[in-house]
């Protein structure tokens, strides 16, 4: 009888010691559960197959992060236009922007191509730089051990866990690291076209040169003036292949490779953006495979 | 000496201002803490069937009046969206927002038209209280129903429904008072609020005296008179969100229609209103989905009716009782980040006037069908044509007057703007 009032007593505690973390991206979801293995739960918000840019902020998510003990997300303002009106209507301390529960990954790492003018004629920019950072295997290194530090804050009880499930993630990703850029090492300097600039960190970790995108300006639709731009850049400068998300149509891309008989290499941006790619290295795998 | 003075002071500000301080080097700077603001400017070009001086005049019978075109009472000239034919300047709504501290966030938008400018909303919203309760005071849209809380350039056509329009005017519930809402700790979205408000609306809800204060016709009752209350709750299936709610407000009620040049009146009672609402959307594609919105409203008046002369003396005080309910429900496809189209359906169901407990006849058929076609050039310029059929007004001889709306409007937006809600 006394044991099992002891049980009774301890099982919600147990059940608190859980943490429910709630994170905006799908790799986010897998760096967080590799370096947090069964001392946490993790709730992926966004759906991988989904332009991350354009996420409907639909009531059950707000659920989510109502429940949740923390959050981590990309940053950059990739988030700018669903996360803020759920972490308003959530009404959860835990998850505000300024509480130790609270992780932003774009202020542990530096990004790339910010704009030294910000205007919107120029389109739908980034201030800050471009939030796509993830695309660079370096970076999720990085991001792991950020990740680790911020599981470890936040539940100091299981640091040595943390420790331990963060170096056998490293010691196998950095050995990964190694054999992706064998494999890419002949492409460097290849250049490519892409739909919208989200390959940035991907093609500068391997030395791919991206010499124009299919929108005109970042989050306008294509126009046929700048189609017929790409047309002739294509003809001129003779990219070895477009590089396309898997949210956005082929139309154009398909048009422009029929003018010009230029290959479309689908690359995915995430885990579940493709049917085959179940977790961070399954994406990479793909990604330096693609290019044929 | 004058001129020499005058110069070398022109010349010193010169050279004081060519050594202005970069930003982070201004000891007492406090630019970074300027809230965000964003402009939206809407604007309408308008052909109606019906001249402007008679669009005024129309009434939903047994419901409301005014509903369209602009007004006067006294020096004051009250306009409602696209009151005119030709061009309308309707609002530049300036919003601010910010954090003030760790604890609570203040918003305050702004309708900027040619009347003059309107406090939209005002309030301060705290998300620190925990255990997922959000308190919000000031004045604001209540959450009572879907379409109530968003703001006009949200709204998927330019006007409101006509049951919103006709039981709450074109602002809807917007009141000054406190908020407290309560998500609940379901995997499924659940939400509870519960609202405290003065009560100040147009076509339902008030607490003034009406007539002279020596001798009023309907005595006001001071503080607050208007109670809403609402549960929501929300559940996805696969690549589907359905949203559903229920909400009621019970409040005073004063209508004021004695400055009305023709059958000049008012009412005092009591006012109740129910809604329902149902949201489903189903997302085909990052950038493309269908949503479908209905919303169902019932309205319960009771009171005293006052019909008065010229001179705003009471002629006969009939009691009056109002049973009354609508729906509208729209649908809109998403094509593409470029084109949006879609099609209402509005209709008020139940029109029950009993003066005297004698009923009196109200005509069928109030309907009216609204489609429209929008074109986004980015997420912050939308230009949308909508066409509208209206059979639910009359004039003042009792005709029914079909209505035909063609709106051009333009709805451009600048600066930091939140995002919005579902």
């Amino acid at each position: 009888m006394k044991k099992l009032l002891t049980l009774l007593t301890f099982l919600p505690l147990t059940l608190l010691a859980h943490l429910n973390i709630a994170v905006s991206y799908p790799y986010i979801g897998a760096l967080t559960k590799t370096i947090g293995g069964e001392h946490i739960t993790t709730t992926v918000l966004a759906k991988g197959n989904w332009d991350p840019h354009f996420i409907v902020p639909r009531p059950s998510l707000i659920a989510n992060v109502r429940n949740a003990d923390a959050l981590i997300m990309n940053g950059g303002q990739l988030e700018i236009g669903w996360l803020p009106p759920l972490i308003n209507r959530a009404a959860n301390p835990k998850i505000a922007p300024d509480s130790k529960t609270f992780l932003n990954l774009s202020h542990h790492i530096e990004l790339i191509n910010k704009p030294k003018v910000v205007d919107r004629k120029d389109g739908d920019i980034h201030p800050d730089g471009n939030p796509h950072f993830h695309l660079d295997p370096q970076n999720i290194l990085l991001l792991a051990g950020v990740i680790k530090d911020f599981l470890t804050s936040i539940d100091i009880e299981h640091k040595a866990i943390y420790e331990k499930n963060y170096g056998e993630f490293a010691t196998m990703w950095k050995a990964k690291i190694f054999e992706w850029s064998q494999k890419m090492a002949d492409k460097k300097g290849l250049k490519v076209i892409q739909f919208h600039d989200n390959l940035a960190y991907f093609n500068k970790a391997y030395s791919l040169v991206n010499i124009g995108t299919i929108e005109p300006l970042p989050g306008i639709p294509p126009s046929s003036k700048h189609t017929i731009e790409i047309i002739e850049l294509i003809k001129n400068e003779k990219p070895f292949c477009i590089l396309h998300d898997v949210y956005h149509s082929t139309k154009t891309a398909e048009f422009i490779s029929g003018k010009t008989g230029i290959k479309i290499v689908l690359m995915p941006h995430d885990i579940e953006a493709l049917e085959n790619i179940t977790d961070l290295v399954a994406l990479f795998n793909h990604l330096t495979g693609a290019i044929k | 000496m004058k001129k020499t003075l005058l110069s070398s002071v022109v010349c010193a500000a010169l050279v004081y201002g060519a050594d202005v301080l970069p930003m982070e080097k201004r000891t007492f700077d406090q630019s970074k803490f300027i809230p965000d603001i964003s402009l939206i400017m809407d604007a309408s070009f308008v052909d109606r069937s019906i001249k402007d001086d008679e669009v005024a005049h129309l009434e939903v019978p047994g419901v409301a009046h005014g509903l369209l075109g602009s007004h006067s009472h006294g020096d004051d000239n009250h306009a409602t969206y696209n009151a005119q034919n030709g061009f309308n300047l309707n609002y530049a709504e300036l919003v601010l927002s910010s954090s003030v501290d760790p604890f609570f966030t203040m918003d305050g938008i702004f309708h900027f038209s040619e009347n003059g400018v309107e406090i939209e909303e005002l309030f301060f919203t705290s998300n620190a209280l925990g255990y997922g309760t959000r308190l919000k005071g000031g004045k604001f849209n209540s959450n009572f129903g879907y379409l109530n809380e968003q703001h006009h350039h949200v709204w998927d056509f330019a006007d409101m429904p006509l049951v919103y329009d006709a039981f709450l005017g074109m602002h809807g519930i917007n009141e000054i008072g406190a908020q407290l809402q309560w998500t609940a700790p379901t995997p499924f979205y659940l939400m509870a609020g519960l609202e405290v408000l003065q009560g100040e609306n147009e076509q339902s809800f008030g607490h003034e005296t009406i007539g002279d204060v020596e001798d009023p016709i309907a005595e006001g009752d001071d503080g607050v008179s208007l109670y809403v209350g609402y549960v929501k709750a929300s559940h996805d299936i696969g690549d589907t969100t359905l949203l559903g709610g229920i909400s009621y407000a019970q409040g005073e009620s004063r209508i004021d229609h004695g400055a009305d040049e023709e059958n000049p009146h008012a009412f005092s009672g009591d006012a109740k209103l129910w809604g329902a609402d149902f949201v489903v959307l189903y997302q085909l594609s990052s950038y493309s989905s269908i949503k479908w919105q209905s919303e169902y409203l019932q309205r319960e008046l009771d009171g005293i009716q006052y019909n008065l002369d010229a001179t705003g003396a009471v002629l006969s005080s009939p009691t009056m009782f109002k049973e009354q309910s609508g729906l509208y429900s729209q649908l809109v496809y998403t094509h593409d980040k470029n084109w949006r189209m879609g099609a209402r359906y509005d209709t008020i169901l139940q029109n029950d006037v009993k003066n005297n407990s004698i009923m009196v006849e109200q005509p069928n058929g109030l309907d009216r069908y609204t489609a429209m076609v929008e074109y986004h050039t980015s997420e912050f310029a939308r230009f949308r044509l909508q066409y509208s059929r209206d059979n639910a007004m009359f004039n003042e001889d009792g005709q029914r007057e079909k209505l035909d709306t063609i709106i051009l409007q333009a709805n451009i937006s600048i600066g930091a703007h939140a995002a919005h809600s579902f």
